[in-house]
């Protein structure tokens, strides 16, 4: 990714002729034009050659235009709180607001989870900005797995899909806490700066007027909204891809094989890329499996899945993201087998 | 990327949000809470945008990013990632995939309804069901009922169902897809349709079924695919809602 940055910069300085402007112009006239033509090439009646070929590409359209609507008003969100961050809150007053040392400080970040009703995607960008405005990159971290795990919406939501379960509840919120606390610790212990990708580092100019304010607030979130927006993209086809592509049966041949199932309900919150608040709802409707790998499904997938992974690519670098989303797949999965084991009825 | 490019991107992505929240086939996407979180945020995606465009036009390129290597906000990464917005515009725009039918059910293996508790199978005593006849339920309610009751509301009540047609192999099946959230998350629910030859209905034709449980067909062996003995069937539009929630 750092490559092609600076290829792309140093490209600069020679004019190019075409712009992207003219590029998109182009790009929207001949889908126009290919409309008709796209129409009738999806339009295969049943039995015909090619109908099942046909039919998985409109399921998978259907689930990554899903994904986006979905996921995009709480992008929105993100870039507004992103903005407004860089914009009305100095390095300055963040840094008095959390204790010195970043052990004591990933537990308040851990907590601030709570209080920020947030989905996973509107958290990437929030945690950019922090890490911009010189908060310790642990504390970040720990925001960053806190926020979509831990809130109220979401735990009201698995409580209403537990019904008869509220011990399901509890589990979800310490697994989930847990999982942001630990990564928080080990980030603070074991994480590099360079990592970082260094957009991600960049600082904004400080503006002290009230004017320039608000303009820094409008470009950051814009400019947020435009390159979490592209990666997100990426994500919903992925998703779209393996939805389409893994047999929703995997579950289903499980049965009761508690360790397996942990497993593969561990790479299915992955793949699945589900949204923090409907996931419990799809995993309840399994109907012979145990709770513990459900629990796994729960706490893995709001910390990390296909459509996360390509945001944090995007927005802070893929040298943090290829270490970070691999160790956060393996702690959540630890945290909620033994918090599963702790707290549920076996 | 050219800033204008990107905040022509930014407002026509914020207008297919608001396209498809006001023709209604938001539903097909996602669960009909969400419209006014569309709503809201094509107009801010928008709104953004045309901030954006009315600073330029006044000529204040203070926070300017893209033009020349001495720039320090260093925004120009975003270059190759954001032509990717054009994808869900034109998916919106020009295909508006249609709502998930006969083959996401056909994907998956059998039912799961909802298990009211986790206590031994999950079998329990329902609440009643209104009176009528026939009585509409949701395909969703009626599996629940024929896998978990055991104060076996469905016995003897004609109920009527809706959904779409699903043929796999011999057996004709009337199906609907239940969402938590968005389309992504979907999983189907359906019922055997038995006693009449069915064959001829075409897959994903929705039809309204006035049908009555076998009692005990919702077994563990069959994913909890209940049966029922039709009585009548009839063609319906498409509702306006494709799924269950």
């Amino acid at each position: 990714m750092t490559e092609t940055v600076e290829e792309a910069v140093e490209e600069k300085p020679r004019r190019r002729r075409i712009t992207s402007l003219e590029i998109l112009c182009v790009v929207l006239v001949l889908a126009i034009v290919g409309q008709g033509w796209l129409a009738d090439l999806l339009d295969v009646k049943a039995g015909e050659d090619g109908a099942d070929v046909v039919k998985a590409i409109q399921t998978g359209a259907t689930i990554f235009v899903a994904v986006c609507v979905q996921a995009l008003p709480f992008l929105v969100v993100g870039v507004l709180i992103s903005g407004a961050i860089a914009a009305f809150v100095s390095a300055d007053r963040l840094r008095k607001l959390l204790p010195k040392r970043a052990a004591l400080a990933v537990p308040v970040a851990g907590v601030a989870g709570i209080a920020l009703p947030n989905c996973e995607c509107a958290a990437v960008p929030v945690a950019r900005r922090l890490i911009q405005q010189e908060v310790p990159p642990a504390v970040a971290v720990t925001f960053l797995l806190a926020a979509p795990a831990v809130n109220p919406i979401v735990l009201v939501a698995t409580a209403v899909a537990f019904p008869g379960e509220p011990r399901m509840v509890l589990a979800r919120f310490l697994g989930s806490l847990a999982t942001a606390l630990v990564m928080g610790w080990i980030w603070a212990r074991f994480g590099r700066m360079e990592w970082f990708a260094d957009r991600a580092l960049r600082r904004l100019p400080e503006h002290h007027d009230g004017r320039s304010r608000w303009g820094v607030f409008f470009e950051t979130a814009r400019q947020d909204l435009v390159d979490a927006g592209g990666f997100l993209v990426i994500g919903g086809l992925t998703a779209a891809v393996l939805n389409v592509i893994v047999p929703r049966s995997w579950t289903d041949a499980l049965g009761e094989q508690v360790l397996l199932g942990v497993f593969v309900m561990a790479v299915l919150a992955v793949v699945l890329a589900l949204c923090s608040e409907a996931d419990a709802f799809v995993v309840a409707s399994l109907s012979t499996m145990p709770l513990l790998p459900k629990l796994v499904f729960l706490v893995v997938g709001p910390a990390i899945d296909i459509k996360l992974f390509a945001l944090q690519v995007g927005t802070l670098g893929r040298r943090f993201a290829v270490r970070f989303a691999p160790m956060t797949f393996a702690v959540a999965t630890l945290c909620a087998v033994v918090v599963g084991i702790v707290v549920l009825p076996l | 990327m050219r800033r204008e490019t990107q905040n022509i991107l930014l407002v026509l992505l914020g207008g297919a949000l608001l396209k498809i929240s006001f023709s209604g086939t938001y539903l097909r996407y996602v669960k009909p809470s969400h419209q006014w979180l569309l709503i809201t945020g094509g107009v801010i995606m928008i709104l953004l945008a045309a901030v954006s465009i009315v600073r330029e036009l006044r000529g204040n390129r203070d926070l300017d990013s893209d033009h020349g290597p001495d720039d320090d906000h260093g925004h120009s990464h975003s270059a190759r990632s954001a032509w990717l917005l054009v994808l869900p515009v034109l998916a919106v725009f020009l295909i508006g995939p249609p709502p998930l039918g006969s083959d996401s059910v056909e994907r998956a293996a059998g039912n799961r309804p909802e298990v009211p508790s986790t206590e031994g199978e999950g079998s329990t005593v329902f609440p009643a069901l209104p009176a009528g006849d026939p009585v509409a339920v949701t395909l969703s309610e009626f599996s629940s009922r024929a896998a978990w009751d055991r104060g076996h509301s469905l016995d003897d009540r004609t109920a009527r169902l809706m959904g779409f047609v699903v043929q796999e192999g011999d057996d004709t099946y009337v199906a609907r897809l239940a969402i938590g959230c968005c389309a992504a998350d979907a999983f189907p629910v359906k019922v055997k349709l038995l006693g009449r030859e069915l064959s001829h209905l075409a897959d994903d034709s929705w039809i309204e079924v006035d049908a009555t449980l076998r009692p005990g067909s919702a077994t563990r062996d069959n994913s909890y695919v209940p049966s029922v003995t039709v009585h009548t069937v009839r063609g319906i539009p498409e509702p306006e809602d494709p799924y269950e929630h």
